[in-house]
């Protein structure tokens, strides 16, 4: 549905009269003339209101009964008053009815100091109450969940919390039980509330009911600051607003950005900051002498990494992890570039796609915006899990399907969280993305071989030609959201095709066009691919999607070249490939085989452990500075909310200082510097600056200089026959995903540890019946055939009726236990497991 | 002609069975019904003066023109929550009567142009929920419900749906939270049930009574309908009569009739030949009038007059043997009980109130606690989400400033027995050991 025109009314509020956009609510809509009309559980984020705490009374002329403000939209002509003698008795009621029953413990009260109810007591109330008789009580405070804190006595039954949980997170846990004064917040059945987006909650808690487990009694409002920046840890990259005290980050809120996150933060953002102070954290250099890892000074280890780089005479690959700065990636493509002279550096963990081709899916035309997925007309997520791979996208999704009736369809191979909201969901085989992405072309199309097609990729033909029948049918504004990982088959011809299908699909359906409201909107795998990309850290494209003047190998070219002793140094950015890229085997082998390995880490995850020689402290996301860019080219702003531990460098100094060292040239003597550097080599980021970019980003799309986009591969495309998914016949095809909790800064925060994940097999029940396995049983997942080397995979059996037949799924980013240790010997699509007790 | 409409065979055995009352002439008006024009049929019960039945008196005949023309899936639903305490003549019509409530349903449904109605029985009433399932079986069997009516080419659906026991679900849009299979919360209103309803669909709401009367107004016409009563009181009413009269019990009356006719006539009068102490004109939720009122005439505007009002047309009778404050915290404590707490003048308020006059009734308060019930029940008073707060506040604050000298003397009376009661408590203990006296 496209976001609908909205004129201009006037209206008068306290004798004051003023413009407001038709259709606001009143309480929105006073503050236009800087009236404050108090209110508890009126929260747009939450949707229609409900007008249960009646705080907002006013009078509106021409209507007998007082008006809840929160509810009224405005009209022409309006004439509200919200001090007359009737409103202010209202007004000081209702704060009186809410202090009956509250504990007024506000001086031993983590919301003391920043508590609404206090403000509105304030500034609303009699100041005195009547109230002589005993209070209601519960036992308190008790655990809502690990994370959250629950003091029911605090509790004023905004039905805020309820109502996220019912109508915003859409996990329907929270329900409000018993009735009248003895109604109170909890779980149905009493068991914790465990949830992707749980913390929200206490947020919107406008009482000290609901409190972090976390930030409890570590400090009071007027100890602390908040720092504005924006998270890292996925592609959504939320606004977060750090709160401080004593330098030392205490608590994570949302920093509401309506184009990014709508206010929202998912639980690993909100309490992975902890891990910044984890013991296990890197605050030295280390260096490895006589196989043991030994803090040395950074003298000590910039003169040992250059060694390294010098010593292995350009044959020096490098690899860029997802929470690398724009100027971190900058300046390692000119350290590669420019002073070793390798083009062996590679941002993406798979896959490799031509300059031309992904300059057609990032170009201007053709890219959707995070707020279109919310107006459009019908959406298709295509293989993606947006609650695991960007989780803040998940909420946009159900926003847009319960208020604006946008249509969801859900193309994936394991069932996805928004099955249940989708009008179309259809499954394909693991990894046969490409022939999916090829038979919906040609259901949209309406030519070609829509069955052989949908047969290759392992889905249901009806279901395909159903899904590309509605996408042709929903209306004009259709938005992709689709995963990168379409695109990281091994075989590059097979990613470039998917790219081409996908293309080909969109331009169907106009969605390259160039209209507002349409387009495609990538779900990368890692959280700055896309300024990474446009920065040109890609063995394949140059900055600003220009052809490179030589093209140097992907990140898989670079570990068999490295097994292969063909390159004799790595260096790691921000990135452990044995810990979270495919073929752990194979990564493993490279690193061990290279003679030098340089990591940028905060923490010692497995291979930089085993391999490193020379690691460098990374800064926590609290402690960064640069830029990053969100998957829909908005440019965003990292800044520095603490410092960093004593002695520690900036990463981007680091690698300024590394390129001097190796005779580079490196004028930058600030991160701006960077910036600006970046800025003039990327044509379509010309004369951006941090102040520019300010505490809500800018879209590059949106600038003059977008014109200096180069344009892509404009087809027409012709597609090759994609892969075949081969039949189980009897075997399990293996389909892998990446939790939410799987990453190192959960499994060291305290708060989250309890959800770090342990590997589970997904798995259909009739498949399991036939193998004699049982729900929640230990089983053993093995790679199919007579292998070199047999890698297994210890499980715990997860029965979903959801889960397609023939499929078994395993969560990677677990070590030796994640679905990478299962190496295929022959590469088919998708590789094939047997699934056996243990 | 005779003043009974509703309760005109009411008690002719086997009348719940569709052969009796087809005997008696059932369905007739639906068959006459769907050879009408919608409209007219809307007029003519704008015509007939027919007021909502529930509690608020709403004019049936323009709640029906505000559901919107055109194709849609719109919805009737039956309030057949009847919970106000004293109220009890939904009860007699479905149990004896149920097929006149389906035709009443029948013609509704069709005058707006609903094709799924459902009536929402509340949970107390089984024995009425499986009669009224019964003769829904029988219509559907005899083609009166279901894709065809009457060969009419209508289509109307109807299920029963039973209530889990919250007075909250009488509240129309309480109601529908509860039929939609969610916490039976009262909406925000705008939108109104018309507009958006059940599953957000345009949605005619109307009581047990009120639907039935609709197949009695065109069985009399809407002329004729309209001459009995009063001037905008027109027609029939049945009301429930309790409490301490010597013939209690549900009766047809016209509007207009005297409490006391009512009360001393028709209910025989109080036991004991007692006096009147106060009585419920409609329901609990209603301001209490006292001996000197019992001349008013039953009608709508007659009692707003008087400053309460008809509601459900349950009339409560207590005599002088009974206590003000008992009568008052047992009010108190039934809204206290109902409240859904949503709102928050309901939710904190009914609770403050149940306090206060508990702590009234055991002797422990001052006559200042009387001012604050006032003011609490003031502040209660058009400021919640729904009725229920209003439904506390009304009848209590109406007493309180009815009877506050009783109130007072309850207070003192109560407060020299506690402290007898205490002394007398004190003198039977053993004497305890004091000093060196006792030695």
């Amino acid at each position: 549905m496209p976001r609908p025109e909205i004129e201009t009314i006037n209206f008068t509020v306290d004798g004051r009269e003023v413009e407001a956009p038709a259709g606001t609510l009143l309480a929105d809509a006073a503050k236009l003339a800087d009236v404050d009309i108090p209110v508890f559980c009126y929260e747009p984020k939450l949707g229609a209101p409900v007008g249960a705490c009646r705080m907002c009374l006013v009078e509106v002329e021409g209507i007998p009964k007082l008006q809840t403000a929160c509810s009224t939209p405005v009209r022409d002509g309006m004439v509200v008053n919200t001090e007359t003698p009737r409103v202010k008795a209202a007004q000081e009621s209702v704060v009186e009815f809410l202090l009956l029953n509250h504990p007024l413990d506000c001086p031993v009260c983590d919301k003391g100091g920043e508590c609404p109810l206090q403000d509105i007591s304030f500034g609303w109330g009699r100041g005195a109450s009547r109230f002589a008789e005993p209070k209601r009580h519960f036992q308190k405070p008790v655990e809502l969940s690990p994370l959250i804190a629950i003091d029911r006595e605090r509790c004023i039954l905004c039905y805020r919390c309820v109502r996220f949980s019912q109508e915003v997170s859409e996990d329907y846990q929270l329900v409000l039980h018993d009735r009248g004064a003895d109604t109170f917040v909890g779980t149905f059945d009493g068991h914790p509330y465990v949830a992707p987006f749980s913390g929200n909650i206490m947020e919107l808690c406008p009482v000290g009911a609901l409190t972090s487990q976390a930030y409890r009694f570590r400090a009071r409002p007027w100890d602390v600051e908040q720092s504005g920046s924006v998270c890292t840890l996925c592609p959504g990259q939320c606004n977060v607003s750090y709160t401080v005290r004593d330098d030392r980050v205490v608590r994570v809120l949302s920093r509401e950005n309506q184009d990014v996150d709508d206010g929202w933060l998912c639980d690993r953002g909100r309490f992975a900051y902890q891990s910044t102070y984890a013991d296990e954290r890197l605050r030295t250099p280390l260096v490895r002498q006589d196989g043991e890892l030994v803090p040395v000074s950074y003298d000590a280890a910039l003169r040992r990494a250059s060694e390294i780089l010098v010593n292995a005479e350009q044959r020096v690959g490098a690899l860029v992890g997802g929470s690398t700065s724009n100027e971190e990636g900058w300046l390692l493509r000119r350290l590669m570039t420019e002073a070793i002279g390798s083009r062996d550096f590679d941002s993406r963990p798979a896959g490799a796609v031509s300059a031309g081709l992904q300059a057609a899916l990032d170009a201007p035309e053709a890219q959707a915006t995070v707020e279109d997925l919310e107006w459009a007309h019908a959406v298709l997520v295509l293989d993606t899990e947006p609650v695991d791979d960007m989780p803040v996208l998940d909420l946009r999704l159900r926003k847009g399907i319960r208020r604006h009736g946008v249509r969801l369809a859900v193309a994936t191979s394991r069932p996805s969280a928004l099955d249940p909201n989708a009008e179309i969901s259809v499954r394909f085989a693991p990894g046969a993305g490409e022939a999916f992405v090829c038979a919906l072309d040609a259901a949209i199309g309406g030519v070609g071989d829509v069955g052989g097609l949908s047969r290759a990729a392992g889905a249901d033909p009806q279901a395909v030609e159903a899904l590309g029948r509605m996408l042709r049918e929903a209306g004009e504004d259709v938005v992709v959201l689709w995963g990168e990982r379409l695109t990281h088959a091994a075989d590059p011809a097979r990613s470039a095709n998917a790219a081409r299908a996908l293309l080909k699909a969109s331009g169907r359906l106009g969605l390259l066009d160039g209209r507002k409201g349409s387009g495609l909107l990538q779900v990368p795998t890692v959280s700055n691919a896309r300024g990474l990309r446009e920065l040109g850290v890609l063995p394949n494209v140059g900055p600003g999607y220009s052809e490179p003047a030589a093209v140097g190998r992907s990140s898989r070219e670079i570990a068999a070249a490295a097994a292969a002793g063909e390159i004799a140094a790595l260096h790691l950015l921000h990135v452990d490939p044995v810990a979270s890229f495919d073929d752990r085997a194979l990564w493993s082998r490279a690193l061990g085989r290279a003679s030098g390995v340089i990591a940028h880490a905060a923490f010692l995850t497995e291979g930089v452990r085993e391999h490193a020689d020379v690691i460098f402290p990374a800064e926590a996301s609290a402690e960064k500075e640069g830029t990053v860019t969100h998957p829909d080219g908005r440019l965003q702003r990292l800044r520095p909310a603490v410092g960093k531990p004593a002695g520690a460098l900036p990463g981007w100094q680091v690698l300024a200082q590394l390129f001097t060292a190796l005779g580079g040239r490196s004028t930058a003597l600030t991160a701006m510097m960077v910036t600006t550097e970046l800025a003039e080599a990327v044509p379509f980021y010309a004369g951006i600056t941090h102040d520019e970019i300010g505490g809500l980003g800018v879209r590059w799309q949106d600038r003059d200089a977008a014109a200096a986009f180069p344009a892509g591969d404009s087809g027409p495309f012709s597609l090759e026959a994609p892969a075949e998914a081969v039949s189980p016949n009897g075997a399990l095809r293996l389909g892998s995903f990446r939790s939410v909790w799987a990453s190192p800064e959960v499994a060291h925060a305290p708060a989250l540890k309890f959800l770090a994940p342990k590997q589970r097999a997904e798995l259909n029940p009739e498949d399991a019946a036939e193998r004699g396995i049982r729900h929640g049983q230990r089983v053993r997942v093995s790679v199919s055939g007579a292998a070199a080397t047999p890698s297994t995979v210890e499980a715990t059996a997860h029965l979903r009726s959801t889960s397609p037949r023939g499929s078994v799924f395993l969560e990677t980013g677990l070590g030796a236990q994640s679905a990478t240790a299962l190496t295929p010997d022959e590469t088919t699509v998708p590789a094939m497991v047997t699934v056996e007790s243990a | 002609m005779s003043n009974h409409l509703l309760f005109e065979n009411i008690d002719e055995p086997g009348l719940n069975t569709l052969d009796v009352y087809r005997a008696r002439g059932g369905y007739a008006m639906a068959e006459q019904a769907l050879a009408m024009a919608r409209d007219s049929i809307i007029t003519a019960l704008k015509d007939s003066g027919l007021r909502g039945r529930g509690g608020a008196g709403f004019p049936t005949g323009l709640k029906a023109s505000f559901i919107p023309q055109g194709k849609m899936d719109k919805y009737l639903v039956c309030n057949a929550d009847e919970s106000e305490p004293g109220t009890f003549k939904d009860r007699e019509l479905i149990q004896k009567n149920p097929h006149s409530l389906i035709e009443g349903m029948i013609i509704a449904a069709y005058a707006v142009g609903a094709n799924k109605s459902f009536i929402f029985i509340r949970g107390e009433y089984q024995q009425q929920a499986e009669i009224l399932e019964a003769a829904i079986a029988e219509a559907k069997e005899a083609g009166l419900l279901g894709p065809n009516v009457l060969g009419r080419g209508v289509e109307l659906d109807m299920w029963v749906h039973r209530g889990a026991g919250a007075y909250i679900c009488g509240e129309e849009t309480g109601l529908l939270d509860a039929l939609e299979g969610r916490r039976g919360n009262p909406r925000l209103k705008p939108p109104f049930p018309a507009n958006q309803g059940l599953y957000q669909g345009p949605t005619l709401l109307n009581n047990v009574e009120t639907l039935t009367a609709i197949t009695y107004i065109l069985k009399v016409g809407a002329e004729a309908y309209s001459a009995m009563g009063v001037e905008k009181s027109s027609g029939t009413k049945l009301i429930s009569v309790s409490g301490n009269v010597k013939r209690p019990g549900n009766y047809e009356i016209e509007l207009g009739m005297t409490g006391r006719d009512i009360i001393y006539g028709l209910a025989g009068g109080i036991e004991d030949d007692r006096e009147v102490l106060l009585w419920f004109p409609g329901g609990s939720s209603s301001p209490v009038l006292t001996k000197d009122d019992l001349d008013t005439p039953y009608d709508y505007d007659s009692l707003a007059g008087a400053g309460t009002m008809l509601g459900s047309g349950a009339i409560i009778v207590a005599d002088d043997r009974n206590s003000v404050v008992d009568i008052a915290v047992k009010t108190a404590s039934f809204y206290k009980h109902e409240s859904c707490g949503k709102c928050t003048p309901c939710r904190e308020g009914t609770s403050w109130t149940t306090k206060l006059l508990k702590r009234i009734q055991s002797g422990e308060a001052t006559p200042m606690d009387l001012d604050v019930i006032d003011s609490v029940c003031d502040q209660i008073q058009g400021n919640c989400l729904c009725v229920l707060g209003d439904a506390m506040a009304m009848p209590v604050s109406s007493m309180v400033r009815k009877f506050r000298p009783q109130f007072e003397a309850h207070i003192e009376s109560a407060r020299i027995a506690n402290e007898q009661r205490l002394l007398a408590e004190l003198d039977e203990q053993e004497p305890v050991l004091q000093g060196i006296g006792a030695l």
